[in-house]
């Protein structure tokens, strides 16, 4: 085995990606689906670093700090949101929010 | 467009407007302001007629494309509207009937004052009467066909509106929209003529169409002519729609005097007389003998009748007939020195039924009236000069006019004459009827004993229109820029043969109508006493020829039928398939959107996945360059 490259890293990228992703699609509680949302995000920063390292300059990790304090604000928003959604209709479970359909 | 012609126009237009904007509620003050407008008319007319005289001189051809208004452009078609009374070619017509219009309209005018006096829609009417004044006018001074048309259309109208004023009655509501119709169909040809004369000549300006036609005679055709006769037939009322005109008779009295006697119906004779030069000689003889054909006809089915207006509706349409017939002849200054006398002594009886009808409580049927003449003196007397004019008494003005058109026909076109003169007996005798019926004898009803006599208002005209109907003949008392239009073709019949022989044959015709009718209905009772005597002729001229009911079969079995079979089409191809198939696809795809819409958060994320996807494999190359 050599060292570690740059394919490892975009390999453990797209897992948590996918893992993400699936968060989203599948779970039914919103609370869950924020936090997939996050690892997303946090999957593309891991992708980001690596390219970063890789091309040996800082333009990925720039962008990286960026994404985390932008991702920091959005949580802050969604779980506000998220609180006054229960509030409001004392469930955050995905079936139950279908307003604009029905 | 001269500033006095304009001036001319504006007047009963404002008028119009005016009490149907603001003077509904206001039948009195209406009613002034329309008869005030008519007086101006007849004021500022006058003066353009005599003041004219002084520059008669015809101008250099040239200048009659230059002014006016642009009114329309498409492409190369261009019509340059304007409003003229010294057009040099025809000046002399345009004069005549601006003063049968003018005097005649004043002097309805001020009837109306009496007979619409405690009328509930007196503005409605007194504005509809300055709306004709309005197109009439118009069409009296228009210098193009398309201008004549757009006024054409507009007496139509007013006609309508003026029909329909007793509208609560089906009967006034149905005569108007028959009016409509039957008119329309005849302006339909009207229309085609105008198109197809654009067509051959490239101009609707009469003065520039006379120009072209005066250097290549050989340009007239016959279909042209007969199409634009059509507007003619339409209006006047002539075969084969007629029908229209005594169904007319369910307007006011008055309405019935102005329109559809003394002048509506007498612009198609008018709208002939300015267009004479697109007439071939098949042509011509065609419109002599229609106009023949009508004259015998509509005296047919006048003998029969039992309403007074009916019965001067179908002699208005005999008189139509015979100055259709005098224009077939060639002889359009005579058809229109008939039109003049006919509208002063038809204006005149059309009154005087009117002042008959204001007293008797709506009365109109003649076997119930009777005794007029000692209720009511003045009318009696002065219908009776209306009477005698038209059987053509000598030295009376229709004497002048009628044998006129009658020894014209002698010497041009035999059969012509024959069927006009058997319809000159016919004449004086529904016309003498007419009077021994309603006013000799006793009264035949209890409204009819109590009549008496109308307010001057109304009696004025009357008396006016009967001094006018009695002298109108005698070329002297006419001013000579009036007579200007009849002088020429007056004189080449005052210089044919046979002048004894018509004075006989003329006094012999209306003597025999009158004595004639004396002898049958000298002693009357309620009923009709040919139903009696001659039963077959009577059902014969009374069915007026299965017209009427040939027209409603046509519509009824007919055209109904290619109606519905056009419906079925309709509503299978453009209704069913255009409409509803297009829509069907626009409701496919939107069924498809519409299952992609599900409401839940999850789904919505899988299609941006999708899409975002499909972006990137579109950016990547996967779909083929583009």
């Amino acid at each position: 085995m050599d060292t570690i490259g740059v394919q490892d890293f975009l390999i453990v990228s797209v897992l948590l990606f996918s893992v993400g992703f699936l968060g989203v699609v599948l779970r039914r509680n919103l609370l869950l689906v924020l936090m997939s949302l996050e690892l997303m995000l946090n999957a593309v920063n891991v992708a980001l670093v690596a390219f970063s390292r890789h091309s040996a300059n800082m333009d990925g990790s720039l962008f990286v700090f960026f994404i985390m304090t932008v991702a920091a604000a959005e949580v802050s928003v969604g779980l506000a949101l998220l609180v006054a959604l229960y509030k409001k209709r004392q469930s955050v479970f995905s079936e139950h929010l279908t307003m604009l359909k029905n | 467009m001269d500033i006095t012609v304009g001036t001319l126009l504006l007047i009963p237009f404002v008028s119009a407007a005016t009490i149907l904007l603001f003077l509904r509620r206001n039948g009195k003050i209406a009613s002034y302001v329309s008869v005030a407008a008519a007086g101006a008319i007849l004021l500022l007319s006058l003066q353009i007629i005599f003041s004219e005289t002084a520059s008669s001189v015809p101008e250099s051809g040239d200048t009659i494309a230059d002014s006016g208004v642009t009114w329309l452009e498409i492409a190369d078609f261009k019509v340059v509207a304007d409003f003229r009374i010294d057009d040099p070619e025809a000046r002399n017509e345009s004069k005549a009937l601006l003063f049968v219009v003018s005097f005649v309209g004043f002097l309805i005018h001020v009837f109306s004052l009496g007979y619409m006096a405690d009328d509930a829609g007196k503005a409605r009417y007194f504005g509809g009467l300055s709306i004709f004044m309005f197109s009439m006018l118009g069409i009296t001074l228009a210098d193009n066909l398309v201008l004549i048309f757009v006024f054409w259309e507009l007496v139509g109208f007013s006609s309508y509106m003026l029909i329909a004023h007793y509208f609560h009655t089906k009967e006034a509501s149905d005569a108007s929209k028959k009016a409509f119709i039957v008119n329309r169909v005849g302006d339909f040809g009207f229309l085609i003529g105008i198109v197809l004369t654009y067509w051959i000549f490239g101009t609707v300006n009469l003065s520039e169409l006379s120009q072209l036609m005066a250097s290549d005679p050989a340009r007239a055709t016959t279909g042209i002519a007969l199409a634009l006769a059509c507007g003619f037939i339409g209006k006047s009322a002539q075969f084969p729609l007629q029908v229209w005109l005594p169904d007319a008779m369910a307007g006011p009295t008055p309405v019935s005097a102005l329109i559809h006697a003394a002048t509506m119906v007498a612009a198609g004779i008018y709208l002939l007389a300015r267009i004479d030069f697109l007439f071939t000689s098949e042509a011509l003889s065609f419109i002599a003998l229609l106009g023949a054909a009508m004259g015998l006809y509509a005296g047919f089915c006048a003998l029969v009748q039992r309403d007074i207006k009916k019965i001067l509706a179908y002699s208005t349409l005999s008189q139509l007939g015979y100055m259709a017939a005098a224009f077939g002849l060639g002889l359009e200054g005579v058809a229109l020195f008939h039109l003049a006398t006919h509208a002063f002594f038809k204006g005149l009886m059309f009154l005087g039924s009117g002042s008959v009808i204001h007293s008797c409580h709506h009365e109109q049927d003649i076997f119930k009236m009777g005794g007029l003449r000692r209720r009511m003196p003045i009318t009696a007397n002065t219908f009776l000069i209306g009477v005698l004019a038209i059987s053509g008494v000598n030295f009376l003005s229709g004497y002048f006019s009628k044998d006129a058109i009658l020894l014209g026909a002698y010497n041009l076109n035999l059969p012509v004459f024959v069927v006009l003169y058997l319809g000159a007996i016919l004449t004086a005798f529904y016309m003498f009827r007419l009077y021994w019926i309603a006013f000799c004898g006793e009264p035949r009803s209890k409204h009819v004993a109590e009549a008496h006599e109308s307010p001057s208002v109304m009696t004025g005209p009357l008396v006016i229109l009967a001094v006018l109907s009695a002298f109108g003949g005698f070329e002297a008392l006419w001013p000579e820029t009036l007579f200007a239009a009849f002088h020429d073709d007056l004189h080449v019949v005052h210089g044919m043969p046979g002048h004894m022989w018509m004075v006989v044959l003329g006094t012999f015709a209306w003597v025999a109508g009158a004595l004639g009718s004396r002898r049958l209905y000298g002693q009357v009772g309620n009923e009709d006493p040919l139903i009696e005597k001659a039963p077959a002729l009577f059902q014969l001229c009374y069915s007026k020829l299965f017209f009427d009911e040939i027209y409603n079969f046509y519509v009824t079995s007919i055209q109904q039928r290619v109606a519905r079979i056009l419906e079925v089409l309709e509503l299978l191809f453009i209704s069913g398939l255009m409409v509803r198939g297009s829509a069907g696809v626009a409701g496919l795809f939107s069924l498809i959107g519409k299952s992609l819409y599900l409401g839940r958060i999850h789904g919505y994320a899988f299609w941006f996945l999708v899409g975002t996807v499909a972006f990137l494999a579109y950016a990547a190359g996967w779909f083929g360059h583009f």
